[in-house]
């Protein structure tokens, strides 16, 4: 089972972000194979999605970036910046609360350990 | 496992290129993307091209150009901005155009008193300067999707930001 796009959406910013401060330095195509691994295939970001979130997270700053030129190709890899570091928090204490709220809101049981 | 000759990656590069991806950037991240798909996943003796077809394929819904006007509307989130429908924009158009000439007229007749006398002159700017323009945005609001290259009914525009003003063909690529 893949999650709909519509639930996806508005977490992305913040799953590149955690994944950034997690793995310090990740290029577009590690980005998505990470996280295809981490959730079982559950979650599949498409390019789509990530190259314009990515050059988003860039342009806010929250994101450096550095390349390494492999023959004619240049490969992108994006880390976080320190206000990006401080973003990364803010934004994972929101989702949570999110969460938090909606747990509430429909009535899930969450599923004990 | 496929390896990329030069001459290959070049006909990539311009591809992308050709198919609306102007940022380097973007170009490079999405070049670096595909031939590592294309390494990963074809053999040796398989068809690059018909592979190459069907990866990029994948990576949008309708144009390959979405990925780059998502991105400019998701850096024009926190920058002052208005995203607007086509309709929504031509309204705009229609009441910047035709505004100042009514502002105008109703002060001079309020300014003017009883009578609400507008001479001719006023008449006849008002005529040329703001019903033939008027009428041109009409005949271009009205005009069929398939004649209409600049502002095609599905787009969207976008005003401020990092952009002056941005026609964007789409609705922006999704997850």
């Amino acid at each position: 089972m893949t999650y709909s796009p519509e639930l996806l959406k508005g977490t992305l910013k913040t799953i590149v972000l955690k994944l950034l401060t997690d793995n310090k330095k990740m290029y577009g195509y590690e980005i998505t194979q990470k996280v295809k691994e981490l959730t079982r295939d559950k979650i599949q970001i498409t390019e789509g999605a990530l190259y314009p979130t990515l050059h988003a997270l860039e342009a806010d700053g929250l994101v450096t970036t550095e390349v390494e030129y492999i023959g004619k190709r240049v490969r992108k890899y994006y880390s976080l910046s320190p206000t990006g570091k401080t973003a990364t928090r803010e934004k994972l204490k929101e989702l949570t609360n999110f969460m938090d709220t909606m747990i509430a809101l429909l009535e899930i049981k969450p599923k004990m350990a | 496992m496929y390896q990329l000759n030069d001459q290959q990656i070049d006909l990539i590069l311009a591809d992308l290129h050709q198919r609306g991806i102007e940022t380097e950037s973007m170009r490079m991240n999405l070049l670096d993307h595909i031939c590592i798909l294309i390494e990963n996943h074809l053999e040796e003796d398989g068809d690059f091209g018909q592979f190459y077809a069907t990866t990029i394929r994948s990576f949008y819904k309708e144009e390959l150009r979405e990925l780059e006007d998502e991105a400019r509307v998701l850096m024009a989130l926190n920058k002052g901005h208005l995203l607007l429908s086509r309709n929504q924009f031509f309204l705009l158009l229609f009441v910047l155009l035709i505004g100042p000439f009514i502002t105008y007229d109703l002060v001079w007749m309020f300014t003017t008193g009883p009578g609400w006398f507008i001479p001719a002159e006023i008449w006849v700017s008002t005529i040329v300067f703001a019903l033939y323009p008027l009428l041109v945005l009409l005949v271009l609001f009205l005009t069929p999707d398939r004649f209409d290259p600049l502002i095609p009914h599905k787009a969207k525009i976008l005003l401020g930001g990092r952009s002056m003003i941005k026609v964007m063909a789409m609705d922006t690529a999704q997850q």
